[in-house]
Formats: C-alpha cells, sequence, structure tokens
C-alpha cells in the first residue's frame, strides 16, 4: 500500500512534468523570436547608464531602435563621439559627427544671495520654487537644494560650501538631464554650452539692474565693461545680461579680467584641464589657465 | 447571503483583511526590493495579478482533478505547484514576446522575478487546498471562488506595494534623521503600514 503511494506520486509528478515540457518545448518551436545580435553588440557598446538622455526610456531600447534603423547612430547623447564612433561601426555607417556639450550653471550667488524667506520644508529646488517661486529674493538664481546633483546619473555634479552645484566638466556628458530636473532649467539657470566653451557668465537675472544688485552681491551689473574690452566682439550684454556668443568667443580672459562683479568665470573641458573643476572657483577668483596640478580647493 | 455578497466579502478579506504583505508577511523580498520606485511597482503589480490568475486556475484543476484524486495530495502539493508556476511563467513570457512586444517589455523583467514570489504559491495554494494559513477550515472553493480569491490576494499585494511605494518616494526627500536613513526607515514604515492592516483583523474570516 505505501508503495502504491509512492507509485502514485511518481506518476502524477511525472506526468505534470512531461505536459509542462511538452508544453514549453512546442511554446519554444511556436513563440520563437529571431532577435537581432546587433542589439546586444549596440547595447554593449553604449554606456549603460539608461540617463534617459536620448529619449529612450534605457540604453537596451536605444540598442534596439538603433539596430532597427528608427534612430541615428549619434544617439547615444551622453556616449559622445567615441560611442557614436563605435555604434556606427556596428551598423555598418560611416562615420557621423556628434557635438558634444556640457551642462553649466548661470548664477554665482548661492549663499550671497539674499533671501526673501526662511523656507522650512522638503528640501528639493522644486518644492521650494512652488511655495511663491522660491526662497531666493532673485527670480533666477539658484534655489540651492541640489536637485540636479541627485538627478545626474554621472556623479558630476557636488554641492559646495555656497549651496551652488559645482559641475566636474570631466565628468558631465552633456545629457541634459539637470537641466530638465532644475525648476529654472527652463530660463537658462543650468543650460548646455559647447563642450570647448571656454568662459561662462555666472549671473541669470534679466530684471532692473537696481533690485537686482539689492537682491544679490554677485550678479551681473550690465556695465558693458566686458563688451567695450572683448577683442574678438564675443560678448554682449543683451537685455541687461552678459551673454557670450561662443561662434566667436577665442577663450582669451579678457572678459574675465575686467570684469568688476567677478561674475565671468574660465569654463569648459580645455581650460579646466589641469584643474578638477574649474566650475569650483568661488566668488571673486576665476580658475587660472597655468594652474599647477593641484586641484583647485572647491570655494575658495 | 447572496452568492454575490458572499464573493464581495471574499474579495474584500484577500486583499484587505487578510492581506497577504502585510498581514500575512509573505512575498516581503519583492516589497522591499521593488518598492523604491512607482513606476517599476506598478508593472510588478499588474505582472502579479496577471501571473497569480493564471497560476491559480492551473493549479485549481491540477490539484482537484489529479492531486486530490489520487491521494497524494497532502504532500505532493509544493512541488506540483512549484512545477506548475515555473512552466506557466516560463510559457507566458514566451507567448508574450512573440505576440506582445508591448505587453512584454512592460512586465518582461518581472516575470522571471514571479516565478520565485512566494506570494504566487501561497494564493495558488490557498485557492487549491484552502487551509494553508488556518488549518481547520474543511472547505473547498468553487473555480469562481477561486478566481475572486485569487484576484483579491493579487490586488491586495498590489495595493500595498503601490502605497509603500508611494510612501518611500516621499521619505526619499523627507529629512530623516541620518543613522535611520535608507532601509532602516523603510522597515520602519512598512512596520507602521503593517500595524494598520492588522488592525482590520476580525472584521470577518475567510
Amino acid at each position: 500500500m505505501d508503495l502504491m503511494i509512492v507509485m502514485k506520486a511518481v506518476g502524477a509528478l511525472s506526468v505534470i512534468g512531461l505536459l509542462a515540457a511538452a508544453l514549453l518545448a512546442t511554446a519554444a518551436r511556436k513563440f520563437h523570436v529571431e532577435v537581432d545580435p546587433r542589439v546586444e553588440a549596440i547595447f554593449e557598446a553604449l554606456p549603460g547608464s539608461n540617463c534617459g538622455a536620448c529619449g529612450n526610456p534605457s540604453c537596451f531600447a536605444a540598442a534596439e531602435a538603433i539596430a532597427a534603423g528608427d534612430k541615428a547612430a549619434n544617439t547615444c547623447v551622453a556616449g559622445g563621439q567615441a560611442v557614436a564612433d563605435a555604434v556606427a561601426a556596428l551598423i555598418g555607417e560611416g562615420a557621423c559627427e556628434v557635438k558634444a556639450v556640457i551642462s553649466a550653471r548661470h548664477c554665482g550667488g548661492g549663499t550671497n544671495a539674499i533671501r526673501a524667506y526662511t523656507y522650512v520644508g522638503v528640501m528639493s529646488c522644486a518644492a521650494a520654487n512652488k511655495l511663491a517661486g522660491g526662497p531666493l529674493a532673485c527670480a533666477a538664481g539658484c534655489i540651492g537644494f541640489g536637485d540636479c546633483q541627485r538627478a545626474c546619473p554621472f556623479g558630476a555634479i557636488s554641492m559646495d560650501e555656497r549651496g551652488l552645484p559645482v559641475i566636474d566638466v570631466h565628468l558631465c556628458t552633456g545629457c541634459g538631464i539637470c537641466v530638465r530636473e532644475c525648476p529654472r532649467g527652463q530660463i537658462s539657470l543650468l543650460e548646455l554650452l559647447p563642450e570647448a566653451a571656454p568662459v561662462v557668465v555666472r549671473c541669470n537675472a534679466h530684471d532692473k539692474v537696481k533690485g537686482r544688485k539689492s537682491n544679490c552681491s554677485m550678479c551681473c551689473i550690465a556695465c558693458k565693461k566686458c563688451e567695450r574690452e572683448c577683442p574678438s566682439d564675443a560678448i554682449h550684454v543683451i537685455d541687461m545680461l552678459a551673454v557670450v556668443d561662443y561662434e566667436k568667443c577665442t577663450g582669451c580672459g579678457t572678459c574675465v579680467e575686467v570684469c568688476p562683479q567677478k561674475c565671468i568665470d574660465l569654463y569648459g573641458r580645455d581650460n579646466a584641464a589641469d584643474v578638477k573643476a574649474a566650475d569650483g572657483a568661488g566668488p571673486g577668483t576665476t580658475a587660472e589657465l597655468a594652474e599647477p596640478a593641484e586641484p583647485v580647493e572647491v570655494g575658495a | 447571503m447572496s452568492t454575490l455578497a458572499n464573493l464581495g466579502l471574499l474579495f474584500i478579506g484577500a486583499a484587505l483583511i487578510n492581506n497577504i504583505l502585510l498581514t500575512r508577511f509573505i512575498a516581503l523580498c519583492s516589497f522591499v526590493g521593488i518598492s523604491n520606485d512607482w513606476h517599476t511597482s506598478v508593472g510588478m503589480s499588474l505582472a502579479v495579478i496577471f501571473v497569480m490568475m493564471m497560476a491559480s486556475t492551473a493549479t485549481w484543476v491540477v490539484w482537484n482533478f489529479m492531486l486530490e484524486p489520487l491521494g497524494v495530495g497532502e504532500f505532493l502539493y509544493i512541488p506540483a505547484f512549484i512545477l506548475i508556476i515555473a512552466a506557466l511563467v516560463q510559457f507566458v513570457e514566451m507567448y508574450l514576446r512573440k505576440y506582445s512586444p508591448v505587453l512584454y517589455r512592460a512586465m518582461g523583467i518581472y516575470l522571471p522575478l514571479i516565478t520565485t514570489n512566494c506570494a504566487v504559491l501561497a494564493a495558488a495554494t490557498e485557492v487549491a487546498k484552502p487551509g494553508f494559513f488556518k488549518m481547520a477550515i474543511e472547505y473547498n472553493y468553487t473555480f469562481g471562488e477561486g478566481l475572486v480569491y485569487t484576484l483579491g490576494v493579487a490586488a491586495g499585494y498590489g495595493f500595498a506595494l503601490l502605497s509603500f511605494a508611494a510612501i518611500r518616494e516621499r521619505l526619499d526627500i523627507a529629512p530623516v534623521p541620518e543613522a535611520l536613513k535608507g532601509n532602516a526607515m523603510s522597515f520602519i514604515t512598512a512596520g507602521l503600514l503593517s500595524l494598520a492592516y492588522v488592525g482590520l483583523a476580525g472584521w470577518f474570516g475567510l
């Protein structure tokens, strides 16, 4: 009788197992899907950080779109030229040029900026910005709770003691996620600049200069000194704010020197070659071209 | 009571009062592992509802027409059900991949996870063999009752997972004491959430 139970159990499980095996074997034949082998190869070539800057939900989805021909070889924003070349080789296309960009912050206020009220609440720029436009008196400045830092998938942004995000130009891939996450990204507080952008204006205000000065001691005062001194006619005061024309800018650094407010900094991958983060230059200082290999103290 | 009211009570009992996550503490691995992102939780919940319904249907049939008549169910149900669920999930994955790439992309990565999800096994077992949780029950679900019960369990799973995910997303930016940041705070929150569900116990049983 005991043996009978054992036989029954073995029989029952064997039948279930055989049925399942038959089902799966049939399904594997019937539902077979041809997978493009290039998808895997392209996926390997992509950075794999799933940043979403290209508009695809993940790197794998981007690889599928590229393999299917829906997207071009230079789809990957974050990867730059190297990834674009690798992908182009995989799908058998010629080389394509990538216009590399890096992110830059147009504000030097931080703790120097006047607060209109004391904010107590969720420490997020997006939340603070919804409460009467944020605690800053300046409507265009950096709120400084680090939404961009938390959003950056490459760890290129850190908050310094001025309460400003410092962008490591060597880690930044120009994916643009910080610009999208920043509640003031729409009004170009954070902006994507050309990779080699030699200078950056640390102010984003377009309101009246008099009111602006009472909001923040670090602002551009629209004195036009940079405009007059620039040898290549690359910087102009437009709508009460100095704006750099990166097509013309040679990176000579004249505007950085003459600015009475010290609100123009040297920037860009080339200028920052010797410093860890040229962006880290604090109020009143600029990262110098001939800086020795030692990293510049952030917020000096 | 009418049949419809009975089914309604069965559903609520399975979903809220005997919530599989927060009252019975089954499938806590996915509860903690996946709830840090709202969108992932939505995908996981939908996939669990889908798989649980299929698995329970299959196990009910196998139990009532094979294991029980043969008299081997008492000791064979766990291996048999695991076998069925694993095969079924594999099959569904292949089917979706072929005929519904959109659904496959939405649920695909969760399907293998669900193979080893104990909530699915628990629900499938309970449907075939009531008394998995309370051994005294002398009752067998009809096929319809089994389906309603499973839907209730799956909905309860989804509800608990989504509410916890929503809380955790807010916890990420909340001023939490340094020592409690991350998982510690999540566990405390899960405990409080569970307390709320345990408070429902005793309204009515299964």
